[in-house]
């Protein structure tokens, strides 16, 4: 069973390396325009240029700044109106058409809205960034509270629990699979929305340095930028599932 | 008047006493009449079995003392006070364990849930908990959830619970019906020497006639459309019960077939 993880494992990366070995070989040959496509070996260099002068550093960081500051924004009022939608039929009954409608709206719509109301600056790229993140989580917790087994409210009562109390020690713990789940899906949407809201709105950020390399024909520039978006997808992601992990320990023990 | 007197006389006043008292209680849900004119005394300390058809009301009765439904007409009191929330003193252990049981707690965490409700502080919590959980024999089973013990060690862990609110009446709703016929056998003696020893007044709900007879004092029979009573026996067997001898005791078998010949008529 854990040899066979093993070799899934090395399996992976081997299909990665396969990947990036064919990417090389495509550049090598110069199938696509070195202006156009720099070989990974170019890449990297430009990567490391990037760290070294300490401007992609500074790119990073401004885009890891946005995508956090808009889903926490997002996590914070999606979980609290999540909740307070979810623990209520009569909340779910009254405002789930207008979720309904909002919900489909595609984000970009509302960032030309956002420029026009808030301008071209941090606070329309928050607003916009935790617009978008934050449906995945104010659905998941809705369905999340809604889905509270009925008879723990029954024991709950019984036990004369306060509300407070009821919604921190049972529906908050029940519902988190869900907000947890729909805060990861979040995670993915703050990235793209942070990227779009610096080209759009030319904020420091991996996206405005994608904007400007691409604008000047630095095309391993641009890559170094595109990797690191990648690895920052990645990376968020993978400490996203060891959070899930750690919280919901209860549910590896079910299996 | 000599002491034995005393307490004889004190005994008969315990006797005549009640706890629960349903009076002409009626309940509608969703205009369907689930249970109509119920006059019920359950007196303190003693062990009654509500038996029936299904849908004879037999659980809505103990939802009724419970405050979890609140009747339509006439009245549900508790010592004397209507009934209208859960309170302390009365705990419920539901058939589905597995319902009732956090799981995202382990067994300590969910025993511990009921305590965090009474107050009890923090450093009293373990030793609590330790004792509550050899009471229901899973000592040890601490740090497991529920998902990882079998369902017979759920529902002592779901008793425990209730246990550790220290009620004073204990409603037990079909408790050990989804269990298997082993696993309920010890139970249902470890039900008896928790709630005997203890003076625990004991509402039970089960469809199992055996289990009624071998458990209670008093068995009440309902009748189903609307949930009334049809049978009221006095259950005078030894104490403590005994799985053999009790259950091939004449006077159980007498009751058992009076209460199946009731059963049987109310199927037609």
């Amino acid at each position: 069973m854990k040899r066979a993880a093993i070799l899934w494992r090395v399996a992976s990366v081997l299909v990665a390396a396969g990947f990036i070995a064919a990417w090389q070989l495509i550049a090598n040959l110069k199938l696509v325009s070195p202006v156009f496509l720099p070989g990974p070996d170019r890449a990297w260099a430009a990567l490391v240029r990037g760290f070294s002068s300490g401007d992609l550093a500074g790119k990073l960081i401004g885009t890891l700044e946005h995508m956090a500051y808009g889903w926490f924004a997002a996590s914070i009022a999606g979980i609290g109106l999540g909740a307070l939608i979810g623990s209520s039929k009569m909340m779910r009954a009254y405002v789930a058409p207008s979720l309904e409608f909002l919900r489909p709206l595609p984000v970009s719509a509302i960032i030309p809205v956002a420029i026009a109301m808030l301008g071209l600056t941090q606070g329309m790229a928050l607003f916009v960034i935790a617009f978008g993140a934050i449906w995945p989580i104010m659905l998941a917790t809705i369905h999340g509270f809604a889905a509270v087994e009925p008879r723990l409210y029954e024991v709950a009562r019984s036990l004369q629990m306060s509300r407070a109390a009821i919604i921190a020690k049972i529906a908050l713990p029940s519902a988190l699979p869900d907000i947890l789940a729909g805060m990861r899906l979040s995670l993915t949407v703050a990235l793209i929305l942070s990227v779009v809201c610096e080209i759009l709105a030319g904020l420091d950020g991996l996206g405005h340095w994608v904007l400007l390399s691409a604008r000047a024909f630095r095309s391993a520039d641009l890559f170094a930028g595109v990797i690191l978006l990648g690895a920052t997808g990645y990376v968020t992601s993978i400490a996203m599932s060891l959070l899930e992990q750690r919280l919901l320990a209860w549910q590896a023990a079910a299996r | 008047m000599s002491v034995v007197a005393r307490l004889d006389e004190a005994r008969a006043a315990r006797r005549q006493k009640t706890l629960i008292a349903f009076n002409a209680a009626t309940l509608r849900l969703g205009g369907k009449t689930i249970i109509e004119n119920l006059d019920l005394q359950v007196r303190p300390g003693e062990f009654l079995c509500i038996v029936g058809a299904s849908g004879c009301g037999k659980t809505t009765a103990l939802r009724l003392a419970a405050g979890l439904y609140r009747p339509t007409s006439g009245a549900v009191t508790f010592d004397g006070e209507p009934i209208t929330e859960p309170r302390r003193e009365v705990a419920i252990v539901f058939q589905d364990y597995g319902k009732a049981l956090l799981p995202w707690r382990t067994a300590a965490g969910n025993i511990s849930l009921a305590l965090e409700a009474s107050r009890v502080p923090v450093r009293e919590r373990g030793a609590r908990i330790e004792a509550l959980l050899r009471k229901v024999g899973l000592p040890g089973h601490a740090d497991k959830y529920p998902t990882e013990m079998s369902g017979g060690m759920q529902q002592r862990l779901q008793i425990a619970r209730c246990l550790a609110q220290e009620p004073s009446t204990l409603l037990m709703d079909e408790p050990f019906g989804a269990l298997d016929a082993m696993t309920r056998q010890g139970l249902q003696d470890e039900v008896l020497s928790l709630t005997q020893a203890s003076q625990t007044t004991v509402v039970f709900v089960t469809h199992d006639l055996d289990e009624a007879i071998y458990l209670g004092d008093r068995v009440i029979g309902l009748l189903p459309h609307p949930g009334r009573i049809g049978i009221e026996l006095d259950v005078d067997l030894p104490r403590p019960r005994d799985q053999l001898a009790t259950r091939e005791h004449p006077e159980f078998l007498r009751l058992r077939r009076q209460l199946f010949d009731f059963i049987k008529a109310t199927e037609h």
